[in-house]
């Protein structure tokens, strides 16, 4: 990894000009930094994405800069995500208030169930990641959500752009095959032993204490899990996001939408929304595993539970799975001899 | 599994195997004599002849829709070698991404599946998968339609090309601008699309200028998608659904109602398919718990509940009656039990009583004593039948007042019962209703009648009777159902929603003429007659409007061919009845069934299913199985029948207003108020107005202007009709709504509408309809004041008298116009949104890949 000399006290000027002090940008980190995975921190890299991908990338992407990259390209998918949603919402109830008032009302009954699974099928399904990196992280010490901030160099856009830097925020183990490893490493400089992150991992791996070279032991570990907890996710995630919908299609929903409203500023009216939701959420959660009619149709709710339970623990067994490989992987154990290696 | 060249070459040096590929180079590749231990990398770097890459085996991948298919099988066996990898924890990070895109798809299948449990007709059931389907279906089409094919159109650059690598991985080729595979593109290919472009061809370094600006176009369209796609994937996938919502209707209208003909042509194979002796399975439960002991009140309600199951209240009673006799014979077991609980009720009959315990005891015969006394008197382990519970009661009595005579012989004078208290016990004992009755209370509990193999054998075989017959039954429900039922997506609903719509469209009304009028029902009458005056006014409209109703009515007959179920009163009014297919299996089926149970002995039941007679159908199950097919059929020919015969009428006012014949005998002004009459009644009147709400305001006295009629598109120009100010009802003019019928059901069918109904073959359906409103509402005793009818008198019910009259045109077409209005309306607006954004992601294309001049570029260089 060849690291970026820092920009934080020069900015890097092409011009001839020595350009503005005033303007000159500021940015929050000089280097890739590894950063800590708690509420705050999701929370201001979700805005700073959400801000970037609404606004920023998608005006250097019309604009077809030649510094647009993969991760603005990926970013930008959350836009179609929450313009997607709306939408969603949008053709189920937008046409509403033309129809008669009972045609309006039935449609309005499955509009507001609708828009419904649609809340619930986001936060379903990334609320429900948390059910295979909470336990992996506790029981492993790998955080698979770890973020960092990556600082970016660009090509100046002309000879005064000295606006050359910008920052990405990826996750240390986004890639399964070139995880950060670097960014785990302790910093001696600040007395932290240069191996404590991979000691700790090790010792809840259950490989030992005070190893030599921890990281060295512990690398193919940690990559198997993240694959493997990867898996989980993607799988089981759906799955939750589909019983959020199904959950949004219980009856009980219709006393809520009488009582609704998103009008925060009435505290009365809106504390009793809240206490219905609440309330509605605990009967349609019971509604759904208890189900109506007979047969199929009964047992539906139980059998969709059911998956995305199981698609939870069996992730989490899986992932947590011994692992029968060495624990230093030696080049030639890897490379199959008889095999032809090309690049790219 | 891959590695960087430089472990490959180390891993491989030993074996001697690896050597590069090319076959240019001319240099000899010098190797190392010994593997790693002596490996110096200084002398390997300053040799470096051998870093040669291989050949790369990427390749771009052109997509067609001929080998589409072999493209999804080969991305399906991938992701199942991705998902194998995963689980083992070797997968690479595009394995884990379309891993993603595998749980993505599973979770909507999750969806469109739990969805699909939860509603209750095919069509809505379909629906889920197809909304999957389109919506997955559109999230890859919108940005192939909306951003690759304009792109290409306008530039010459497919921006949403796809390439695999060395390692079979499938990506798009600009995904990363940051890394594009250029060299997949030949040099010939690259200078076409420059040419194709526009790059100057005289420029140094054309190919990088070609690459910079093809790059530019796909940065810029991949944003594009990302800013559209949200917008255009739920609309797009909507308008699919409800493009394709008709052709799902149809096909399943089809293949359902294929599966009810198949019911009534293969019935009986049908019926074995679907037999289930679930009665004969109560009943057995039943049995298995009371064999051989008597059949008290308990035994008997479980029997009743067993055998009546799925059984109509009205015919469960007879049945029950039936089942009463066949297991009561008035006979009671006395027995030890019952001697103890008739001196344990006297005992609690006494209690609290002014009587001493002492002397109770004396008196009243204790368990052994009663059992003695059952004995002497021969009851013991005897039947009694229930007119003798009463010699049991006396011989009771007898012996407590032999006990009292017993005990006064010895008790001291005070202490004597005397003859008032004696009164008081008797009456304690007798004057009771039966249930509190110390010794008939105890008497009727135990029925001497057994649940033994007889009476086993007896239930057994009804059970397998009534099993038969509701598996019958069921299969003609089934049928009915499918075929008429009062329920959505039946085949009668189908057509009705389809025919209905197509009139609509028939008739000229617009949406935005919908629109207006969509609230209110009057409003949409007022439309209604101005659409069929406008139709009738001009021959050619008016032929098309009759073809195309006409079709309309006889396609009901090909739906629901008159041979296998039909309205009998609209099909046999004049001739002598032919019964249809199901008519005649009802008729087979509850004969039999009813024959059966007869013989068995349940006679009540037998009339309440076939009735007495064989004619005797009125009120039997029979008739309600048949009635109720019939009468959904009838109701909804009628509605169809009505609206030709409207039109009919409309048409000749429109252009022979004076030469009909139930107006002659009036003048201008009457002529006048029966037309306009006519026209409202045709248009909304109801079952309930031929009887009760026959109301014309009128002028009472009339102009005798006898001068004809005139008529301008359609309408006839009122010379007097609504310019009288001062109107009222003339209840005493009978001839006035007799004539008003006769003008709405007795004028000619002029000669267009009779080619028309010769065409399709339903002349005498149609005409047998007009005759029987003239009999039953013209010949009902309140049509339209009472003494007014103008047949003789019909006592149609009033049934007969709303399905005949069906539902009126105005309330037909104002639901007609609601269900169109709804559809449209949200097509409009999602319809217009898809293709203003269609349009402007199109148009975007021409503001996409301007770069600096070719030769601004050049002088920078």
């Amino acid at each position: 990894m060849i690291l970026p000399v820092s920009n934080l006290k020069n900015s890097i000027n092409f011009s001839a000009n020595s350009g503005n002090e005033e303007n000159k940008k500021s940015l929050d980190y000089d280097h890739d930094t590894l950063l800590h995975n708690d509420i705050v921190t999701r929370t201001r890299i979700g805005i700073d994405k959400l801000t970037n991908a609404a606004t920023l990338y998608p005006a250097k992407g019309l604009k077809g800069s030649k510094n647009a990259n993969f991760y603005e390209f990926l970013t930008m998918g959350m836009v179609p995500y929450l313009t997607g949603s709306a939408m969603l919402m949008a053709v189920f109830n937008a046409a509403d208030k033309f129809y008669q008032p009972f045609a309006r009302t039935k449609a309005s009954e499955l509009g507001k169930k609708m828009a419904l699974g649609v809340v619930f099928y986001g936060l379903a399904k990334s609320i429900s990641k948390s059910l295979i990196s909470t336990p992996v992280h506790m029981m492993t010490g790998i955080d698979i959500e770890r973020p960092y901030a990556k600082v970016i160099y660009e090509l100046p856009d002309d000879v005064n752009d000295t606006d050359i830097t910008s920052i990405e925020y990826h996750k240390v183990f986004e890639s399964v095959e070139f995880p950060r490893w670097d960014l785990l490493y302790g910093d001696e400089a600040k007395g932290e032993k240069r191996n404590y992150r991979y000691d700790r991992i090790a010792k809840k791996l259950g490989m030992g204490h005070d190893l030599n070279d921890s990281d060295q032991e512990v690398k193919s570990r940690i990559k198997e899990i993240i694959i493997k907890a990867s898996l989980a996710k993607n799988i089981s995630s759906y799955l939750w996001a589909a019983t959020g919908v199904a959950l949004a299609f219980q009856k009980t929903w219709n006393n809520f939408f009488n009582v609704m409203t998103f009008k925060f500023w009435k505290p009365k009216e809106f504390g009793k929304t809240l206490q219905s939701f609440g309330k509605n959420f605990v009967k349609s959660a019971k509604a759904l595993y208890k189900g109506e009619g007979e047969g199929l149709q009964k047992h539906a709710g139980k059998m969709l539970i059911g998956a995305a339970l199981l698609s939870s623990v069996l992730g989490i067994i899986n992932t947590m799975s011994s692992s029968k490989k060495p624990s230093k992987v030696d080049a030639a154990d890897v490379i199959k001899k008889d095999d032809r290696y090309v690049v790219n | 599994m891959t590695t960087n060249l430089i472990q490959s070459y180390i891993a491989n040096k030993s074996s001697g195997v690896y050597s590069p590929v090319s076959n240019n180079t001319q240099r000899t590749i010098e190797t190392p004599k010994k593997p790693m231990p002596d490996f110096d990398i200084q002398r390997e770097l300053d040799n470096r002849t051998f870093i040669k890459p291989l050949k790369g085996k990427g390749r771009l991948i052109s997509g067609n829709i001929l080998n589409a298919p072999a493209m999804m099988f080969k991305d399906a066996v991938y992701d199942a070698k991705a998902f194998k990898h995963a689980v083992k924890g070797e997968a690479n990070d595009h394995e884990l991404g379309r891993l993603n895109d595998v749980g993505l798809k599973l979770g909507g299948l999750a969806i469109a599946g739990y969805l699909f449990t939860k509603k209750q007709t095919p069509m809505t059931k379909g629906m889920e998968f197809i909304g999957l389907a389109s919506f997955l279906a559109s999230m890859a089409i919108w940005p192939k339609i909306a951003i690759q094919l304009p792109a290409y159109l306008v530039h010459g650059v497919n921006v949403q090309k796809e390439y695999e690598d060395s390692f079979g991985r499938k990506k798009f080729f600009y995904q990363d601008p940051q890394f594009i595979p250029w060299d997949l593109y030949s040099d010939e290919e690259i200078q076409k699309i420059g040419n194709r472009l526009g790059v100057d061809k005289n420029i140094p370094n054309r190919r990088d200028a070609i690459q910079e600006k093809m790059k530019k176009i796909a940065i810029q369209n991949n944003t594009l998608w990302m800013l559209t796609a949200g917008f255009a994937t739920p609309v797009m996938s909507a308008l699919i659904c409800n493009q394709s919502e008709p052709y799902l209707a149809k096909y399943l209208n089809n293949r359902k109602n294929k599966k009810a003909d198949k019911i009534l042509a293969d019935f009986d194979k049908y019926v074995e398919k679907n037999k289930n002796p679930i009665i004969s399975k109560k009943l057995e439960r039943v049995i298995e718990l009371y064999k051989d002991r008597p059949i008290n009140k308990e035994v008997t309600e479980l029997l009743e509940d067993a055998l009546t199951d799925g059984m109509d209240l009205v015919t469960a009673e007879s049945f029950k009656a039936d089942l009463k006799t066949m297991l009561t014979d008035n006979q009671y077991l006395i027995n030890d039990t019952t001697a103890k609980t008739i001196s344990k009720n006297l005992k609690a009959k006494f209690k609290g009583k002014h009587f001493d315990e002492e002397v109770l005891n004396k008196i009243l015969p204790d368990e052994d004593a009663m059992i003695k006394l059952f004995k002497d008197n021969n009851f013991l382990n005897n039947n009694v039948e229930y007119h003798n519970f009463k010699d049991v009661s006396d011989k009771v009595v007898l012996h407590v007042l032999d006990n009292i005579n017993l005990y006064n012989s010895t008790a001291p004078d005070n202490k004597k019962i005397t003859d008032n208290e004696i009164k008081f016990i008797k009456k304690l004992i007798i004057n009771n209703k039966e249930k509190d009755h110390p010794i008939r209370s105890a008497l009727n509990k135990i029925h001497a009648k057994m649940l033994n193999s007889d009476v086993q054998a007896k239930l057994r075989n009804i059970g397998g009777i009534l099993d038969n017959f509701h598996a019958q039954n069921d299969a003609l429900d089934k049928y009915a159902l499918i075929k008429v039922g009062a329920a959505p997506e039946t085949v009668i609903a189908n057509y009705w929603n389809d025919s209905s719509k197509l009139l609509l469209k028939e008739l000229g009304f617009s949406n935005k003429e919908i629109e207006k009028v969509r609230f209110d029902r009057t409003l949409m009458g007022e439309l209604l007659r101005s659409k069929i005056e406008k139709v009738a006014s001009n021959r050619e409209s008016y032929v098309k409007v009759m073809d195309r109703l006409g079709k309309i009515m006889a396609d009901l007959n090909n739906t629901i061919k008159p041979g296998d179920l039909c309205a009998p009163i609209l099909n046999n009014n004049t001739q002598k009845p032919v019964k249809s297919n199901y008519e005649n299996k009802v008729d087979i089926i509850f004969k039999e069934f009813a024959d059966s149970i007869y013989d068995a002995g349940f006679h009540k039941t037998s009339q309440a299913i076939n009735g007495i007679n064989a004619d005797d159908n009125v009120g039997t199950l029979k008739n309600i199985q048949k009635s109720y097919v019939s009468d959904r059929l009838l109701g909804v020919k009628s509605a169809f029948n009505r609206l030709y015969n409207t039109l009919i009428m409309y048409r000749k006012i429109a252009t022979n207003p004076n030469d009909i014949q139930a107006l002659k005998e009036y003048s201008r002004e009457g002529k006048e108020e029966i037309i306009e009459f006519g026209k409202i009644c045709t248009l909304q009147g109801h079952s309930s107005d031929f009887a009760t709400k026959f109301y014309m305001a009128r002028n009472p006295h009339p102009s005798t202007d006898s001068s004809p009629l005139e008529v301008k598109d359609g309408k006839i120009v009122n010379k007097y009709y609504g310019k009288t100010k001062s109107v009222v009802d003339i209840p005493g003019d009978k001839y006035f709504y007799q004539d008003a019928l006769r003008l709405m059901y007795e004028t000619d069918i002029d000669e267009d509408a009779m080619n028309v109904l010769n065409k399709y073959l339903i002349k005498d359906e149609f005409t047998n309809y007009r005759n029987l409103i003239l009999d039953k509402i013209g010949g009902e005793k309140y049509f339209a004041k009472p003494r007014h009818r103008i047949r003789p008198q019909s006592n149609a019910g009033s049934e007969l008298k709303f399905l005949l009259l069906g539902i009126t045109p105005e309330e037909f077409f104002f639901k007609a116009g609601q269900q169109t209005y709804n559809t449209n309306k949200w097509l409009k607006i999602f319809g217009t949104f898809g293709g203003i954004l269609l349009g402007a992601t199109v148009l975007a294309q021409f503001f996409f890949g301007k770069t600096k001049s070719t030769v601004q570029k050049g002088n920078q260089q």
